[in-house]
């Protein structure tokens, strides 16, 4: 059993060698080396040693040789980069130590180790050679050997930070300022649509130790911004801009969406500064410039500010430092904004840019009126997602909507901002029967395809219950409550409005009518009345017509010589004249009647006895015939003139009743 | 084929349109009722509208025509017309019905106080008779009192106690038929009500365009007129606020 294990890792062992071989093989040219700055040194003089891994992929480990007889004055640095030689591109991983020889002698380094691929390899050694100092030792034990030994130049660092922080003599502050700090904004784009995303990075590039404070932020008018969280203290990176390494600091960095079209601009940004110059101090002149600069150079000093040996170093009397303030603005940065396309703009864009997807769900398709619904959209992408709005959707009228609850899961430093807004909206069946909620519809520009795009959801179909009801709920929830009555299409009877009846003429004209004819009834009747009281009254005043006109008959008959006609004639005008005037029926007529009559009206006298006196010729004629013409006319004249008298008479003397 | 038929459809509505005027009233409200049933409510709305403006007033082309704004979401007229189709005929379910509905759409809307009883009885009386109606009877009445007077007076067999208390008894209804005759005549020129017509008009302390805003009109309110200069009017709302706005902005009822 135990034989049988041992062979297989044996046998798996020899595999993985192989592989391994085979995969070192395939690799491009992997070469594990170690190099030194140089093979023969001093003894106080330290060196660089350097393992260079190149083309290795897959470290897991590195082990460096034992250092026993060197100090290792700094290390282990990493450096990783990619070369481009003769065509052939090579990546490389080099771990670089300073190291300062203990004793003088030849010392073998052995090469390190490090495990590529699984595998562990091993780099060549090498032999160096330590010589005497050449300054001699006496000044070395009694002072820290790190400060003052020099090291040598090594240009090519990438750490040689600050080197600018000595003003030289001669040198004009200003114009070594301008050139060492400045302030930089980065946009992504300046030409771009409404809404779209845009990436503003104020940034600080110096070269020079400076204590910065931003004193005015930019306003961002026009825009909504959302700015990205930046570590805190700022941390720098390093940017070589006209082959000069400049520490960078981000100051602020911010998601912009234009709310509006046009140009824009993008305010400024105001930072003081606190330079810290370093200025040579005469007295200080013989000293070599060399030593300041390597160790600033030493890639230790990263903050130098804080190393107490820096101020020690800088307290000393030779040099002296100056906090020059320094204040910088960075250029504005005009910024197009364009209009959404108007054409082809969907109905339910409400601007939302950028590239989404939108999803729409109901929690139940089945419920009673007494039950309420959640309809959920959830709008997700990348875009100005805080500042979008709700997309439409039309509730029918059969439910009862609330306010929606909108929750915001935005990533935190998203850059494009990405997140989703999700809009919970609740409603309240509100009739009992198969309702349906119209799809919702999403619409939002990409600005990557400058077009829109709409997400539409499925319809709803719910199915809704008449729910036990409350009293309240009784009218509210019946069916049709809430739908319109529809129009009446029943014929109908087609009159034009007349206008009023009252404000017409012809209201008037016939409420006139009738007030006409009373007031003709009403004259009419009291002729009648009248009429009939005064019969008596109109004989009266007949009496003298009718008299006359038997008189003339009887001049007629007087003519002709009829004797008789005439005398009878004459008295029926006399007697029908007094029935007529003293009012008494023919009948009744006798001469005392007459008498006591004209008396009661006091007429007497000449008049009453020449009445009588013609009555009774005119009786004796008729019964005793043979009258002579004269006697005739004298009896003529003698009617015509009583009757006419009496008249006189009764006109004047109205009869007492 | 269907869309040829559509096309036919389409040019014979065109040439409707153009012949409006030589349709027959009857026509154009069926006209305007599938126009409706085809859910194009403003074109209905537009139909009704012109048999309105040709002067028919009918209770239930009020209705259709409310109906149809009501769906175009023209709430302002919505409410206009049922409220003339109301004033029409206070009992008409329907009306009131849509004309609550309609209500809900108006923001702000505060619900009248209900009436009392004596003026739903009043109501009921004064809508007895139409305004015509009542000035009808007013007339015949008059003739008829007329013609009893005189019969009183010129036919003797007539002229005793019982024709007397039919005369009075005809005299009084004449009165009052002549009252209510003048009375719906007046409330119906007086104007007195008035809808409003767009929504957030400021109402003004003062019949100024510069006076304080006091409050705010949505369409759809029904408002009381209680003064007018030339342009501007005095209105009250029903819950008592009172502002002055333009005329232009409240149709009257």
């Amino acid at each position: 059993m135990m034989v049988c294990q041992v062979k297989i890792r044996k046998w798996a062992l020899s595999l993985f060698f192989c592989l391994g071989t085979l995969f070192s093989a395939s690799a491009q040219d992997f070469r594990f080396t170690t190099n030194v700055s140089s093979t023969r040194v001093a003894q106080d003089e330290p060196f660089q040693l350097q393992f260079l891994l190149e083309n290795a992929s897959n470290i897991s480990s590195f082990q460096p040789p034992s250092f026993n007889d060197f100090e290792v004055l700094q290390g282990p640095s990493q450096m990783q980069g990619t070369s481009i030689v003769n065509g052939r591109r090579s990546d490389y991983l080099a771990l670089i130590y300073v190291l300062q020889p203990k004793r003088v002698g030849n010392f073998t380094l052995a090469g390190a180790t490090a495990r590529v691929n699984g595998e562990n390899k091993r780099s060549n050694p090498v032999t160096i050679e330590v010589i005497k100092s050449a300054h001699g030792a006496a000044s070395a034990p009694s002072q820290p050997p790190v400060s003052q030994q020099p090291f040598p130049p090594r240009r090519s660092s990438p750490d040689d930070e600050y080197t600018e922080g000595i003003l030289r003599k001669g040198e004009d502050v200003n114009a070594k300022l301008r050139k060492n700090i400045f302030l930089k904004v980065d946009v992504d784009k300046t030409n771009l649509y409404e809404g779209e995303q845009l990436t503003a990075t104020y940034k600080l590039y110096t070269r020079l130790p400076t204590n910065s404070s931003v004193t005015r932020v930019p306003a961002f008018k026009g825009f909504s911004a959302k700015d990205i969280e930046l570590p805190n203290p700022p941390q720098a990176s390093t940017e070589r801009l006209n082959g000069q390494l400049f520490k960078v600091f981000t100051i602020r960095k911010t998601l912009l969406f234009p709310l509006q079209s046009g140009a824009l601009e993008l305010d400024p940004v105001e930072v003081d500064n606190q330079v810290r110059l370093v200025k040579m101090v005469h007295n200080n002149q013989k000293r070599s410039r060399d030593p300041f600069e390597d160790i600033f150079n030493d890639p230790g000093f990263k903050d130098p500010f804080n190393d107490p040996f820096f101020d020690d170093f800088f307290n000393r009397p030779e040099v002296s430092y100056e906090d020059v303030p320094y204040k910088i603005q960075s250029t504005p940065v005009k910024i197009t904004v364009k209009p959404l396309p108007a054409d082809l703009k969907p109905a339910s864009f409400n601007g939302a840019v950028g590239n989404f997807n939108m999803t729409a769900a109901i929690d139940k398709t089945n419920l009673s009126t007494d039950d309420a619904l959640t309809l959920k959209i959830t709008v997700s992408g990348q875009g100005n997602v805080n500042l979008m709005n709700m997309p439409k959707v039309d509730i029918p009228n059969s439910f009862e909507k609330y306010d929606p609850k909108v929750t915001d899961n935005i990533e935190k430093n998203s850059n494009p901002l990405s997140g989703s807004r999700q809009y919970e909206i609740a409603l309240m069946p509100l009739e009992a029967g198969d309702q349906t909620i119209p799809p919702v519809e999403f619409s939002y520009f990409d600005p990557v395809a400058h077009a829109y795009k709409t997400i539409k959801s499925e319809p709803f179909n719910i199915h809704v219950t008449a729910g036990k009801q409350n009293k309240r709920d009784k009218q509210d929830f019946s069916v049709d409550k809430n739908v319109l009555i529809p129009v009446h299409r029943a014929p109908q009877h087609w009159t034009k409005d007349s206008g009023y009846l009252l404000g017409s003429l012809w209201y008037w004209i016939l409420l006139a009518l009738p007030l006409l004819a009373l007031v003709l009834g009403i004259i009419y009747r009291k002729r009648l009345t009248y009429q009939q009281n005064n019969m008596a009254l109109l004989k009266h005043r007949y009496a003298n017509k009718a008299a006359l006109k038997r008189l003339e008959l009887a001049a007629r008959y007087l003519k002709e010589g009829k004797d008789h006609a005439f005398y009878e004639e004459t008295s029926r005008a006399v007697w029908g004249y007094l029935s007529h005037k003293l009012q008494i029926p023919f009948a009744d007529l006798n001469k005392e009647l007459i008498q006591s009559k004209l008396s009661s009206r006091h007429i007497n006298g000449t008049n009453t006895q020449q009445l009588f006196e013609l009555l009774d010729n005119c009786e004796m004629a008729l019964y005793a015939p043979a009258q002579s013409n004269d006697k005739m006319q004298g009896t003529y004249q003698q009617a015509v003139k009583v009757i006419s008298q009496l008249e006189d008479e009764l006109k004047t003397k109205q009869p007492v009743v | 084929m269907s869309t040829v038929r559509h096309i036919i459809l389409l040019l014979l509505l065109g040439c409707g349109a153009l012949h409006a005027a030589d349709l027959t009233p009857q026509q154009r409200f069926d006209k305007a009722n599938n126009l409706y049933q085809q859910n194009q409510y403003s074109d209905a709305a537009r139909i009704y509208q012109g048999l309105i403006d040709d002067g028919y007033t009918l209770e239930n082309l009020y209705f259709n025509a409310g109906n149809a704004y009501y769906k175009s979401n023209r709430t302002g007229q919505a409410i206009y017309n049922y409220e003339k189709a109301l004033l029409r005929n206070p009992d008409n379910r329907s009306v009131a019905h849509n004309l609550a509905l309609a209500n809900q759409r108006v923001q702000g809307f505060t619900d009248e106080l209900p009436l009392l009883f004596f003026q739903k009885w009043w109501i009921q009386w004064e809508h007895l008779h139409s305004p015509n109606g009542w000035t009808t009877g007013s007339l015949v009445l008059f003739w008829l009192l007329i013609g009893g007077i005189l019969a009183y007076l010129l036919v003797s067999r007539l002229n005793n106690g019982i024709m007397r208390i039919v005369i009075s008894v005809v005299g009084v209804c004449f009165c009052l038929y002549l009252f209510m005759s003048v009375f719906t005549y007046t409330a119906a020129h007086s104007h007195e009500t008035g809808i409003v017509m767009s929504s957030g008009i400021k109402a003004k302390a003062a019949p100024d365009q510069n006076g304080k805003d006091l409050f705010e009109l949505n369409e759809g309110m029904k408002v009381q007129v209680l003064d007018a200069t030339a342009e501007f009017c005095k209105v009250q709302l029903s819950d008592g606020k009172t502002g002055w706005v333009a005329c232009d902005e409240v149709k009257r009822l």
